[in-house]
């Protein structure tokens, strides 16, 4: 019996990780090709969010149409996003970069809540996503499993992506040295949008199971997803994909393990105990699990 | 002592100008416009306090409002009437719940521990800069946040506090305020001041010329959390109610937007973005509601505000990034341009000499 929850618990784990790595994953592509701490990436999930609820309020319901849309309005908004705020202030310093996001993070949540209200909105996802597989006397969630394979799909692809291609080549490139690429005679404009397009791609999917688990939108689903995502970010370096996916599964791992051998009575903390992660390792290990510290002067 | 005395002349200036909104308001505003008034005073105090670390350190802070809300807390769970306590918080720890502190101890105790959790976390903080920095500073805001709703004990959890003794008035607000811009004014041009803004033109420099910048980024963090826990009981004393969620992240972004807009790197961009945004704000909130214009009924649309906060902080990023007042005073703005007029006055009377 034992063994059962603790599986249970791992698969839990597994999929908690693989939804902010793929978040930490998108945070981290965007920073490092042009140091912007993009606040707004969770609420591009909430566009996709509304879009689905859209689509399936002019009747349209299956799954395999409702879902791919979704990712595809997430991507779109990114895009959108990054040409109308980000865009202008390129170049700026980090600071006026994430403060941008912030505001384009508000200006996103209270349109939702002007257009769609503040209460929640049904978004029925597939039936089978809120099914359990049983595997011997364990249950698992087709959600957790499938959270699992699609997360560890779309870091082989990323990493494929990036080791195989010449954008990725690109992007690789402008993590270290902008300017040389420029030289180089790479449009500096085609890497950043291909950036935000990954990075959207990646909530877009992070988006289908925030919301399996979920079964609604509402204005500010986005905003707690990617707090976490944050933490998974710092703890693995921010800026390096690896430490992204790291970062990630380790969040997801502790997070699950503090729910579990928390007593209930102090259970509540445990994002308390989360963000305290991100002091600890400011304290210990600055450049996080897997970042290259920042050469002395580097502005970060 | 030339210099002291232009500091404390350029943050009279700004004071004269907030005392006069305050007397103003006192004298004439009814009590609904004082109300907006007294909050205005306690954001503009929270928009000081976060423009002495941020303006002088050049590190986003979201933590800020975690201080204001730390401070708030403390001095309602000390001042509130035993009577009241009896009912709320019976079951505080530390026999909190039957002691009933006398309000100038209560401020002086709430302000102390302030302080201290801003030392034991600055420490901490002061070791990053940049985004790293700023992430931590967003995690204390979670943090503090997670605690309040948690120790239910000692808080009531999400539930609210009630029973705080009512004794803050607009005037004192206004006292508060001027003292906050005179302080973080001295704090700027003070050595102190001067080394941290160079460490963040240029950490490296900085520090080769024997800048010990972790050390100073400790105090302007402790001065900044100070600044705010005054802001914070403030508005614990004026409202008589306080809970978790008037210290998250609505407070925060209103005030970042205050000071990004106004300008963080000099007290005048933290008062004068305070007065644009709270107008803009409250002209917004009006709106929202759906008021009756010229016998036009207005549909009611919540999210107006925040569409308008987060506008005004894209469009600012975009068009003054540093701000509507940029890297100096409004006094050393105007001492440079009246010295460059009478330059080019003199220049102009001797070409029209030599001619």
């Amino acid at each position: 019996m034992m063994s059962d929850y603790a599986l249970q618990q791992a698969f839990n784990a597994l999929s908690v990780g693989g939804e902010y790595a793929l978040l930490a994953l998108g945070l981290a592509i965007v920073f490092s090709v042009m140091h912007l701490v993009n606040f707004a990436h969770g609420d591009m999930i909430t566009v996709g969010g509304y879009a689905m609820f859209l689509l399936i309020m002019f009747g349209v319901r299956d799954p395999f149409l409702v879902l791919p849309f979704g990712v595809l309005v997430t991507v779109l908004a990114a895009l959108l996003i990054e040409r109308v705020a980000f865009k202008p202030v390129r170049g700026a310093s980090p600071t006026t970069g994430m403060l941008t996001a912030f505001g384009v993070s508000i200006i996103i949540q209270n349109v939702a809540l002007i257009f769609g209200g503040s209460r929640p909105k049904a978004v029925p996802t597939a039936d089978w996503l809120a099914s359990s597989l049983s595997i011997g006397s364990v249950q698992i969630p087709v959600v957790q499993v499938l959270e699992t394979i699609v997360t560890l799909a779309a870091i082989i692809g990323l990493v494929a992506l990036m080791r195989y291609t010449t954008v990725g080549l690109a992007m690789r490139a402008a993590a270290k040295d902008v300017p040389v690429v420029r030289l180089m005679g790479v449009k500096a404009d085609r890497v950043i949008l291909s950036a935000f397009a990954i990075s959207g791609f990646l909530a877009g999917l992070a988006g289908i199971f925030i919301l399996a688990r979920r079964g609604a939108v509402d204005p500010f689903m986005g905003f707690a997803p990617v707090l976490k995502a944050f933490v998974a970010a710092v703890l693995g370096g921010f800026g390096s994909l690896p430490g992204a996916v790291v970062g990630g599964f380790a969040l997801g791992i502790a997070e699950v393990a503090l729910q579990v051998l928390l007593p209930p009575e102090i259970a509540g903390f445990r994002d308390a105990f989360v963000f305290l992660l991100i002091g600890i390792v400011l304290v210990f290990r600055p450049q996080g699990i897997l970042g290259e510290r920042p050469d002395f002067g580097e502005k970060s | 002592m030339s210099n002291f005395l232009q500091s404390v002349r350029g943050a009279l200036i700004l004071g004269v100008a907030v005392g006069v909104i305050g007397v103003l308001a006192l004298l004439f505003a009814e009590p609904f416009y004082q109300r907006i008034v007294f909050i205005f005073m306690v954001n503009l105090i929270a928009v000081i306090g976060l423009q002495v670390f941020m303006g002088n350190a050049d590190i986003t802070n979201y933590g800020h409002i975690s201080f204001m809300g730390i401070a708030a807390y403390a001095v309602a769970i000390l001042a509130t009437p035993a009577a009241i306590k009896k009912t709320s918080l019976a079951t505080a720890p530390f026999g909190l719940g039957t002691i009933e502190v006398a309000l100038p101890i209560a401020i002086l105790i709430a302000l102390a521990l302030t302080v201290l959790i801003a030392f034991l976390v600055g420490t901490m903080l002061v070791r990053q800069s940049g985004t790293p920095a700023s992430i931590a500073t967003l995690a204390l805001l979670v943090i503090v946040h997670v605690v309040i709703m948690n120790w239910v004990d000692l808080t009531r959890g999400p539930r609210a506090i009630y029973g705080i003794p009512v004794k803050a008035t607009l005037g004192m607000a206004t006292i508060c305020a001027i003292l906050a811009i005179v302080a973080a004014r001295l704090f700027r041009d003070s050595s102190w001041g001067l080394q941290l803004r160079a460490a963040s033109e240029n950490i490296a420099a900085a520090s080769a010329m024997g800048v010990r910048i972790k050390r100073l980024r400790l105090v302007a963090w402790v001065v900044s959390a100070a600044i705010c826990g005054v802001a914070g009981i403030l508005f614990a004393l004026f409202v008589g109610t306080i809970s978790p969620k008037s210290f998250y992240f609505d407070l925060t972004f209103l005030t970042l937007a205050m000071l990004v807009v106004g300008g963080a790197y000099s007290v005048s961009g933290a008062v004068l973005g305070s007065i644009v945004v709270t107008f803009g704000f409250e002209i917004m909130r009006y709106l929202e509601n759906g008021p009756q214009i010229v016998g036009l009924k207005l549909p009611t649309m919540f999210g107006l505000t925040g569409i308008f906060l987060g506008a005004i902080i894209v469009l600012c990023m975009i068009l003054r990034p540093r701000g509507l007042v940029g890297d100096d005073e409004i006094d050393e703005i105007w001492r440079r341009r009246s010295k460059n007029r009478e330059r080019s006055e003199i220049s102009a009377n001797a070409s029209g000499a030599a001619q």
